[in-house]
């Protein structure tokens, strides 16, 4: 019954989106406003349709109906209830489905809140939702069904698989398609002011925000999938350059690259057709993405063959590329530039250059992925391509990258006069590089580091510089203290301060990155009762193995006594979960953060427990603790950016 | 003219700086992929390479000493076995009649130096589908790196 109704919408829904693919060609070409009403329509009705089936699943899922094959392979009996709605996108079925609803809630926000505006963009916006919202149904309808039924019914499901039950799996997936589903809204609007052929700067102006959100939830997406990493794989790291994360991370680059080229064009009117292409290519890596992680191509090439999506997917991105870069060639004549870069020492330049390191990461890290396909594919050898490659290439274009975030914000636009350099870089760059004189004096002597946290710096100083010199402004010309001066400031320009909470939000991640990778330390050893185990400044003793049984498993944990300088902190507990339905166990690593370093500790399974002897991974990674800080500061960023206020004095910049 | 010319100029320097570090970074961190067969087959052209060695774990030829934690075992395609040592701690998927990924160095001594184990990790697991899984199959799929 469950699935009845759920697969059902999904087919009602498919028919739907074919109207609203039909629709507004019809409202466009007759100019009858009713078609576009219709297309409206289709698009609330596919709302409620995939929001019932995705409903169908999750009760499904929370009931155990395990006569649907994708329940009965995604949860047990014994799993959590909130595990079991979040079965919703442990799966391929599952997610594709998540995707197209969130894809279809943004049509339908969007359909909603322009259903006055854009008269003549809107029938075209609506278009290209109604083709992407009609590929996923498609797809989920045909091809690879949530709802398809098992007999006989199998009297318990098979379960999450278990390093996918945390609490950050429950948020992970849904943040990220967020971001992705929301690059949708840029792309629509691009594609339709290409067809109608305005292309003035209308389609950035009204999807910013947009932008904004989408960027947002794409970078926290990424960052609760690095912290899921860090605190459930138990490996220790954060990033492993894995397809997987490289496939989530490659739209961030151009998405981010979109947010800063846009300003050069709302204020210059220059690089129309660049931006363009910025958005298509984020659009496009984002179905690249689902078809790299969900088609099996990564296995093997071979495995290609086994399931249809991925070469549905493949072709759609095809579609995809022709058909926007087509649209693209047959508008060029209205794409022509005007105004040209007046000088290399400007925000336009530093824009560009951004832009160009951001797209030179998504090329190398591109090349990086894809590289062991081809190689397979072209010559018939396997090779991979580890983690030394993507860390060469991109430690450079980041640091540079660091360097032009201290640079773009305070830089005058068209023509930095040499006055404008003193006055906004001396103090910042004088206090930086006394800055590096101490780390240098305290203890830091390599390179990359020292560069690093010198440049990390230099941001900071000239964020604080900058922001210090029109507070005293503030001060000077109302009396307004430092709290009154900011958030005058931040109202007045909300874009501009808000962009510089996320820049320092970036910092922060960055010196997170720059202190894990260069500074952290790692040991393994066999420990019986009371044995040590020095790292650092810290010494382990292991104190006991201990077994319990729980609802899903059995759980081994460790009992381990930490000491930093001499200093006892307490016992840390990293345990292995045994699962009947797993061979080998899952280990459940521990570690415990401060401001300065995390310890990390990792219980092997090669521990002996009948024995009482530990096998024990220990690593000490300073500075991790700031990445996550980071997140919640971009996050504080973007919400300035985005908050609503009342329309400012427009005497104002 | 004189702008299509620098924008042209511009291009190449960065496309040839890229490159250039693309091939550096490639050059250094592309693992190569055997089987144990092919490996066996000329292992002293590749004497000097860093590869990656995929295969079933032989069933009783693995020998551990957890004091030193030191790993000896033999990985097999079916046809071939070749002999892998291994320091650390391995993925506790690692076991005997399992797949694994090695990578590693060949030693002076023929035997396979392993630097990192890589065990299978997939997002849908199957319990009952046990190791008839051909190594290949675990070749660049998403994996645990012990390291």
């Amino acid at each position: 019954m469950t699935a009845t109704i759920g697969h059902t919408s999904i087919l009602l829904a498919f028919f739907m989106a074919l109207c609203g693919v039909v629709c507004p060609i019809i409202a466009a070409r007759s100019g009858q406003e009713r078609y576009l009403s219709f297309a409206r329509y289709a698009i609330f009705g596919q709302f409620l349709l995939v929001t019932t089936a995705a409903a169908a699943l999750i009760y499904g899922l929370v009931t155990t109906d395990f006569s649907i094959k994708y329940v009965a392979f995604n949860t047990t009996r014994a799993t959590p209830i909130y595990y079991r709605v979040t079965g919703l996108w442990g799966a391929l079925e599952g997610s594709l489905l998540l995707w197209e609803w969130v894809l279809i809630i943004f049509s339908g926000i969007v359909a909603r809140i322009y259903r006055d505006r854009h008269k003549d963009t809107m029938p075209w916006v609506i278009l290209i939702f109604s083709i992407i919202s009609l590929f996923f149904l498609g797809v989920i309808g045909f091809l690879s069904n949530p709802f398809e039924v098992m007999s006989p019914i199998p009297p318990d499901g098979r379960g999450l698989n278990p390093l996918l039950e945390d609490a950050n799996m429950m948020t992970h997936p849904p943040l990220l398609y967020t971001g992705f589903v929301g690059l949708t809204v840029p792309y629509a609007f691009a594609m339709a002011a290409l067809i109608v052929g305005k292309l003035d700067e209308a389609w950035i102006v009204s999807t910013r925000r947009w932008t904004i959100i989408a960027w947002f939830f794409l970078t926290v997406g990424n960052l609760v999938g690095a912290w899921w990493s860090y605190h459930v794989l138990g490996w220790g790291g954060y990033w492993a350059w894995d397809p997987v994360e490289n496939a989530a991370f490659m739209p961030w680059l151009p998405a981010t690259a979109f947010l800063h080229s846009i300003q050069v064009q709302e204020r210059r009117r220059m690089l129309k057709v660049w931006n363009l292409s910025l958005i298509i290519i984020a659009f496009s890596l984002t179905i690249f993405g689902t078809f790299l992680t969900r088609s099996g191509i990564l296995s093997s090439i071979h495995a290609f063959s086994s399931g249809p999506v991925g070469g549905f997917f493949l072709g759609f991105l095809a579609v995809i590329l022709l058909a926007s870069f087509g649209l693209v060639a047959y508008r060029a004549d209205l794409l022509k530039e005007q105004p040209e870069l007046d000088s290399m020492i400007s925000r336009e330049s530093a824009f560009l250059l951004n832009n160009i390191v951001l797209v030179s990461a998504l090329f190398t890290i591109f090349l990086g992925t894809i590289f062991p396909l081809l190689s397979e594919a072209v010559a018939g050898v396997q090779v991979s391509v580890g983690a030394p490659y993507f860390n060469s290439v991109t430690v450079p274009l980041f640091l540079f990258l660091v360097f032009l975030m201290g640079v773009g914000p305070m830089i005058a636009w068209r023509r930095a006069s040499w006055d404008n350099l003193r006055r906004n870089f001396l103090l910042p760059a004088a206090a930086s590089l006394l800055f590096s004189l101490a780390l240098f004096l305290w203890k830091v002597r390599d390179f990359l580091p020292l560069l690093g946290f010198t440049l990390l710096a230099f941001v900071v100083f000239s964020i604080l510089y900058d922001t210090a010199l029109a507070l005293r402004a503030r001060h000077r010309i109302a009396g307004e203290g430092i709290l009154r001066g900011l958030v005058t400031l931040a109202r007045r320009n909300q874009r501009r301060y808000g962009g510089l909470v996320v820049h320092l939000g970036v910092v922060l991640i960055m010196m997170g990155i720059a202190g894990s990778m260069s500074y952290s330390l790692e040991k393994e050893a066999t420990l019986g009762v009371n044995q040590d185990l020095n790292i650092g400044n810290y010494r382990v003793q292991f104190q006991g193995l201990k077994g319990s049984q729980q609802p899903t498993h059995f759980r081994v944990e460790g009992a381990f006594r930490v000491f930093h300088n001499g200093n006892d902190e307490g016992i840390m507990n990293p345990a292995l979960k045994f699962f009947p339905t797993q061979q080998a166990p899952i280990g459940r690593a521990v570690h415990r953060s401060s401001v300065s370093e995390d310890i990390y500790l990792i219980l092997s399974g090669s521990s002996e427990v009948d024995r009482n002897q530990a096998t024990l991974k220990v690593l000490v990674r300073p500075l991790v603790v700031w990445m996550w800080i980071g997140g919640f500061v971009i996050a504080l960023g973007t919400l300035v950016c985005i908050w609503p206020m009342r329309k400012t004095d427009p005497a104002e910049p | 003219m004189r702008r299509n010319r620098r924008l042209l100029i511009g291009g190449l320097i960065i496309f040839a700086t890229l490159s250039y570090m693309v091939y550096g970074g490639m050059k250094e961190a592309i693992v190569y992929f055997v089987t144990p067969s092919e490996l066996k087959a000329d292992d002293h052209a590749r004497s000097d390479k860093f590869l990656r060695m995929g295969g079933m774990v032989v069933k009783g030829s693995l020998q551990k000493d957890l004091k030193n934690l030191t790993y000896r075992f033999e990985l097999t395609d079916g046809n071939t076995t070749y002999p892998v040592f291994f320091k650390g701690v391995p993925p506790d998927l690692f076991t005997e009649g399992k797949g694994a990924v090695v990578e590693g160095r060949i030693g002076a001594d023929g035997v396979f130096q392993a630097t990192t184990i890589m065990a299978k990790h997939a997002e849908e697991y199957s319990p009952h589908a046990d190791g008839q899984a051909q190594a290949k199959s675990f070749v660049p799929a998403k994996e645990v790196p012990t390291k």
